[in-house]
């Protein structure tokens, strides 16, 4: 009996001692009720569950700060091999990098931008995508579509832009323009633009009033994917077809992709919750490595259309 | 006593007949539209008033606020404030809608309980009651705790707030049945407006209800001598006002075909502006539904008006502020002038 139980106490310190190479990724998240982070802590565990010889430990912070901060101190005291952190309160996270940074272990942010972006430590980085693509993506999908469509010799489009005091909104915004003055897509011309809020009525409630006024427009571009949908309710009540005049947005909701295969919405932009996810544990694997990773990770938008649609409506 | 906040010794001293503060509104209405009429001409080329769609998309925008405002009107002749209405509507919002949501979406809130495809009066009930009960916890604070109305629906304001972010942990609401979403079809929203707005114009006017909300609103400690029982009058003032806010949050979403926490987020303010521009007197007593009415079409006029000229929407709150001010800075005028003939 004591022999067996010997070897079963050497048996058990040779597989740890065997496991010595494993990697230990404590990871916690904000709050997993929240579907996207819910769905990128599912790209964590299925991503981890690929990569042999990665333990992962998932905590969710409740959306609580102080209960996130302790469970990095815990991961720190249990000996992790590397963090990853979706942050419950971005302006909080100097803490944690500090943390982390006296115990040298490595730190990814994902998904939420740490509020000392520009001051992070070696062996640590910010894992997300670039709100720079999801404008560009629409918009070059709609300059395509246009072109499809017979209009590359002239076309007008109106702009339904988020609210004004939102990055994601200036930046789409600034997306639209920057590709319209591409060579490429040139002909396409910004005839009306207006604030919407991201929302849905004030969507319709814009383009009414640019129908009332008989504005020719070839195509509407929005900032997310609410007003798109506010901008097809006004189409539609006017007797304007969507075949006519296609609608574009970003997010890929639920409605969105209802209504792109109800032929309505012509494009929307998704935001890869899955990819950000395994995307924080190549990298965290990257700099347990030895290499040298850039501050700022991204993981591409990707654009969907009525052809690829299948593959996303059960991914948000 | 038919406006009992003149009565209150104002009306003997006066020698020729006041001004009316709608009329004011009235006159700044018209000369908006006739602003935006000469230069839809010069610049546009084309009539601004003399289009269909385009009036009624004036008012159809400004509907679901201007139900709020009907609410805040009569809040504000009592002499008190409301700043809970925005929040109200969010709260409202959430909870109604997943009282509202189609049995084919497989993510429906209450889909697991089998509560899909309900009958249009269930999320509406919901709506209000939720409402109800913001506005039984207003009036309570402020008739019986005796806190000044400002803390209380500001208080209410981030509550509720709260509620509609809790509901969901923050995730809108979608998919309605198509029953609930004719609640917020075409002019619906604007038929349901004229409908509370003539209702309570005749309210405010004709009935009991009407005559104390005024006498409060003049001099409470009168109205208390003079028997009206100011503490439970109050408990209605602000249910009515969050029951309202309540109808604006069904509306709203009915609308939107979605529910957001931050439905409603500023309506409070553009509520109480669109009152103000009507000439209801913040110091309470004064001011009447068809002032409202018309400070809530001054702002459906310069929504359509800036869309029509192109003009970006930071200019649009530019002027929006102006205006608020500019009517309010007027009415102290007419007041002192007022003050000086008698």
């Amino acid at each position: 009996m004591k022999k067996i139980l010997v070897g079963a106490v050497a048996a058990l310190m040779m597989t740890t001692a065997a496991n010595a190479a494993d990697k230990k990724i404590g990871a916690t998240v904000s709050s997993l009720e929240f579907t996207f982070i819910a769905v990128m802590a599912k790209g964590m565990t299925d991503h981890a569950a690929k990569l042999p010889g990665v333990k992962l430990q998932l905590e969710d912070a409740k959306n609580d700060v102080a209960n996130q901060l302790s469970q990095i101190q815990n991961f720190i005291a249990s000996g992790v091999d590397a963090i990853v952190v979706n942050p419950v309160d971005t302006s909080a996270t100097q803490a944690m990098t500090d943390a982390a940074a006296k115990a040298n272990i490595p730190l990814i942010f994902v998904n939420r931008q740490p509020i000392n972006i520009d001051t992070l430590p070696e062996k640590q980085a910010f894992v997300a995508s670039n709100e720079v693509d999801s404008g560009t993506l629409e918009t070059k999908e709609m300059c395509s579509i246009l072109k499809e469509k017979g209009k590359g010799k002239g076309a007008n489009i109106v702009v339904l832009v988020g609210e004004l005091s939102n990055q994601a909104a200036v930046q789409r915004t600034k997306d639209v323009h920057d590709v319209i003055a591409t060579p490429d897509c040139n002909f396409m011309k910004i005839v009306e633009e207006q604030t919407g809020g991201w929302k849905r009525d004030a969507g319709q409630d814009i383009v009414t009033n640019w129908i009332s006024k008989g504005v020719k427009f070839d195509a509407i571009v929005a900032n997310n994917d609410d007003m798109a949908l506010g901008a097809i309710n006004a189409l539609k009540k006017n007797g304007i077809s969507t075949k006519d005049i296609p609608v574009g947005g970003v997010d890929a909701t639920q409605e969105a992709l209802k209504a792109m295969q109800d032929g309505d919405l012509a494009v929307t932009v998704f935001q890869d919750a899955v990819g950000q996810g395994a995307g924080s544990l190549d990298t965290a694997l990257k700099i347990l490595g030895g290499a040298k990773v850039e501050k700022k990770v991204y993981i591409p938008f990707q654009l969907v259309t009525p052809a690829n649609i299948k593959d996303y409506l059960a991914k948000n | 006593m038919r406006n009992a906040g003149v009565a209150m010794g104002q009306v003997e001293k006066q020698r020729r007949k006041p001004w009316p503060a709608e009329l004011n509104a009235l006159i700044g209405l018209i000369a908006i539209m006739l602003i935006f009429e000469i230069v839809g001409w010069s610049l546009v080329g084309q009539s601004f008033l003399l289009n269909k769609l385009r009036l009624s998309i004036m008012i159809t925008q400004v509907a679901v606020v201007g139900i709020l405002a009907v609410g805040v009107t009569q809040v504000i002749i009592s002499g008190g404030i409301d700043l809970s209405g925005g929040s109200i509507i969010g709260a409202s919002a959430m909870i109604a809608m997943s009282f509202a949501q189609i049995g084919t979406y497989p993510r429906a809130i209450f889909a697991a309980q089998g509560l899909v495809d309900l009958p249009i009066i269930v999320p509406i009930l919901v709506g209000l009651l939720v409402a109800l009960m913001c506005g039984l916890i207003n009036g309570a604070l402020i008739a019986y705790v005796k806190l000044p109305p400002f803390i209380a629906t500001l208080g209410m304001m981030v509550s509720a707030r709260g509620v509609a972010l809790w509901f969901t942990k923050g995730q809108p609401i979608s998919f309605p049945t198509n029953a609930f979403m004719s609640i917020g079809d075409g002019l619906t929203p604007v038929w349901i407006f004229i409908g509370i707005a003539v209702l309570f114009s005749l309210i405010l006017k004709y009935t009991l209800y009407g005559k104390h909300t005024y006498a409060i609103g003049s001099n409470q400690a009168a109205a208390r001598m003079s028997g009206i029982n100011v503490e439970r009058h109050l408990m209605l003032v602000y249910v009515i006002a969050s029951l309202l806010a309540g109808l604006a949050g069904i509306v709203l979403i009915a609308r939107s075909q979605t529910a957001q926490p931050v439905f409603g987020t500023m309506n409070e303010l553009d509520a109480i502006a669109m009152t103000v521009i009507g000439g209801v007197s913040l110091s309470g007593g004064r001011g009447s539904i068809l002032g409202t009415a018309l400070g809530m079409l001054i702002f459906g006029v310069i929504f359509s008006g800036f869309i029509f000229l192109s003009v970006d929407a930071y200019y649009q709150n530019m002027v929006k502020g102006a205006i608020i001010v500019g009517a309010v800075a007027l009415d102290q005028w007419r007041q002192k002038r007022q003050a000086r003939d008698a």
